[in-house]
């Protein structure tokens, strides 16, 4: 049965939390507005900040510049950067994905190469893995790498690429041989230098009026044959190692976070009833999913598989995030219809429909959950 | 560390032993008839689960939730809860031991009230309980699952006694316990007549429609096993009230979505008298409202952040794992 065990945060990482908040008070000045969604602020001097201070590849090894230190250091970290609002998409992906990615599979090279640079707060990467005809099924992608001679000939499009306009790197999934019968087999992970490589960025607005994400088009880019990461055709395993990895952490319940500091605001000290219910619902809930965010944690710094329990956790942190602006909207007192609760609010919501779908759906994880009930 | 989990799981299995061999759906339906189970209460006086937890019994108040927890994953009709309770609050003694809520001159809704040798009376709020000893019972009655909860009388010279510890609360946190206890058993049922049940010639389990409810059943289960867990953590901390509250909170939005879903899962098998499903369903649903509701434990964990204000309100949510 699956099992989220009472673990807790080390006595040892309050110190580093008092580190962060008192860097997070003197950095201010770069979120005047605070967002607990990932995506939201792209800040490359902020960034190159947290490197400065050792908070970005935290738990990697020394060799490749990192801090050897324990997930829940990390744990820590991300945690109160996402509940203070601070701008963390530059780095986020390199730190959380790409940078794991390319430590478990990456050549020795490779990670002598970026490692360092993520770790600086340097090199920002994007996730090249949805394509216009390809979302859930990943194993249909149809961007192609061929080899020829040592270089790869790249020909595709991948699209909703979070900040290609802005990052250095981009790790695609592509197919380096034809489509068989193993639908998974054939697939390569490749390393795309997005400013130098040739690649094509086009913007795409949101809904919300962001331009975040991107189409990025390859016509005949070339790049040298180093750049795949670890073996070739080792993709599909390599992919959905990595996607286990980024479902358990405080991202995934946390996006909606400043609706709810907004909300306990302007409620004021001395709550209605329904007031003081809608925030005891919601801190019931956050208090939940953190501890089994921690749990998960836990599970990983002792190496063990987390793909069901990261999946379930990102499921009740996804639909919690979506609920909880509905729950706050709901108890707002009539006076929040101006002001920095309904500024927070609708720039909450407007960003929520994609909270269910990025990193996976909603579908895809209820899926990968009944797998692990044995039902399929 | 490894010796305390020994002892738990010893406890547990043990537990599970005697609970698969007495608490059968027979004996539930005649405990709901109104026929206490003697002989399930003598085998766990027997082993002593009557006082895990009480001072002198060797035993810890986690071992004694984790076994209340492992009574609502049985549906076991007695009242361990409150034994334990008071067992723990008082001088441990062997017979059985009820509680409830003083009211007017009388304590409402005691479990088993017409069999207990003695009943504590509690109120919301204070630490001072009131005892009494072979209360006179003044009227049955049965909760949603047919629990007894009767009246009693509280008699105008009842001893009284300073528990230390919110006894409301730890009567709410001994629900969270049992309403975990009843889910995982939900989810086990669900999973289990999925499996079996064959329409449109294959098992409904391989309906993505079905998956996707039991995923959604499993991850509301997963949360309650856990914030019971932190609930029981916060016994011995300056937040045992708002741990409560949060535990308290959160389980009985996982009952309200599980039993729903499960119930779903088993169509009219699952509706009639005959299934077992019902005395686990019944009883989250009657649990949810014992001791508090959601409602209540959210407006004191709300009330409590509240004061705290809006910039100390992630320091508290990340005081502690």
């Amino acid at each position: 049965m699956l099992q989220f065990d009472r673990v807790s945060l080390d006595v040892d990482t309050e110190t580093l939390r008092g580190d962060v908040r008192g860097f997070l008070a003197e950095n201010q000045a770069h979120f005047p507005k605070p967002n607990s969604d990932f995506v939201t602020g792209h800040d490359a001097e902020f960034s190159r900040k947290l490197g400065e201070k050792g908070w970005i590849g935290m738990n990697w090894p020394k060799q490749y510049g990192g801090g050897e230190r324990t997930f829940f250091e990390r744990y820590v970290v991300t945690e109160e950067l996402l509940a203070a609002g601070a701008p963390v998409s530059a780095h986020w992906i390199a730190d959380r994905q790409s940078g794991p990615l390319l430590l478990r599979f990456g050549t020795e090279a490779q990670r002598q190469t970026y490692l360092p640079q993520i770790v600086r707060g340097e090199a920002f990467f994007s996730i090249g893995m949805s394509e216009p005809d390809t979302g859930s099924d990943l194993a249909s992608v149809r961007t192609t790498a061929i080899k020829e001679g040592d270089e790869y000939r790249i020909n595709g499009t991948k699209i909703w690429t979070t900040d290609a306009h802005r990052n250095h790197y981009i790790i695609c999934l592509v197919r380096t041989e034809a489509a068989s019968e193993n639908r998974h087999a054939g697939l390569s992970q490749i390393i795309v230098d997005l400013q130098n490589d040739g690649a094509q960025v086009r913007p795409i607005a949101n809904m919300a009026g962001g331009e975040d994400f991107n189409e990025v088009v390859f016509e005949d880019v070339m790049v040298p044959a180093d750049r795949i990461v670890g073996e070739p055709g080792n993709g599909w395993a390599q992919v959905t190692s990595e996607l286990a990895y980024e479902r358990s952490g405080p991202e995934r319940f946390l996006s909606a976070f400043r609706v709810f500091v907004e909300l306990v605001r302007v409620c004021g000290e001395h709550p209605a009833p329904h007031e003081a219910a809608a925030i005891g619902r919601i801190a019931s809930h956050i208090m939940t999913m953190r501890r089994m965010s921690i749990s998960v944690a836990g599970m990983l710094e002792n190496s063990k598989d987390v793909v069901v329990e990261a999946a379930l956790v990102k499921e009740l942190g996804n639909n919690f995030e979506k609920v909880l602006p509905e729950i706050a909207r709901l108890a707002a007192p009539i006076g929040a219809s101006r002001g920095a609760f309904r500024e927070t609010f609708e720039e909450t919501l407007l960003l929520s429909p994609s909270f269910t779908l990025r990193g996976g759906t909603r579908e895809i994880l209820r899926g990968v959950i009944a797998r692990g009930l044995g039902l399929r | 560390m490894s010796e305390t989990q020994s002892t738990l799981q010893l406890i547990l299995d043990s537990g599970e032993k005697i609970f698969s061999d007495h608490c059968d759906k027979k004996l539930l339906d005649q405990a709901e008839a109104g026929v206490f189970a003697e002989n399930l209460w003598q085998q766990i006086v027997a082993n002593g689960f009557n006082q895990l937890g009480a001072s002198g019994s060797g035993t810890t108040a986690e071992e004694m939730y984790a076994f209340i927890m492992q009574c609502g994953r049985f549906a076991v009709p007695l009242p361990i809860a409150e034994t334990l309770l008071v067992n723990s609050w008082l001088e441990p003694g062997e017979g059985l031991y009820s509680v409830g809520v003083v009211s007017n001159g009388q304590i409402i809704d005691v479990p088993w009230g017409r069999k207990a040798d003695k009943v504590v009376g509690i109120q919301s709020g204070s630490t001072v309980v009131f005892v009494v000893d072979q209360p006179a019972l003044v009227e049955q009655r049965v909760n949603l699952a047919g629990e007894p909860r009767d009246t009693v009388v509280l008699p105008d010279d009842a001893r009284t006694v300073d528990v230390g510890l919110d006894p409301f609360a730890q009567l709410a946190l001994t629900r969270s316990n049992l309403m975990a206890g009843a889910l995982q058993t939900l989810l086990d049922l669900g999973i289990t007549f999925a499996m079996e049940r064959t329409q449109f010639g294959r098992t409904i389990s391989k309906f993505q429609a079905i998956q996707h409810a039991l995923a959604v059943v499993a991850s509301e289960v997963a949360a309650a096993r856990r914030a019971a867990d932190a609930g029981v953590d916060g016994l011995h901390g300056e937040r045992f009230l708002p741990e409560v509250a949060a535990s308290k909170a959160r389980i009985g939005e996982a009952v309200t979505v599980a039993a729903e879903q499960i119930h779903q899962i088993h169509g009219a098998m699952g509706f009639t008298h005959e299934h077992r499903l019902h005395h686990f369903s019944r009883r989250a649903w009657a649990w949810r409202d014992e001791f508090g509701n959601e409602f209540h434990w959210q407006k004191m964990l709300g009330n409590h952040l509240a004061a705290l204000g809006a910039d100390n309100l992630w320091s508290f949510i990340a005081t502690r794992g």
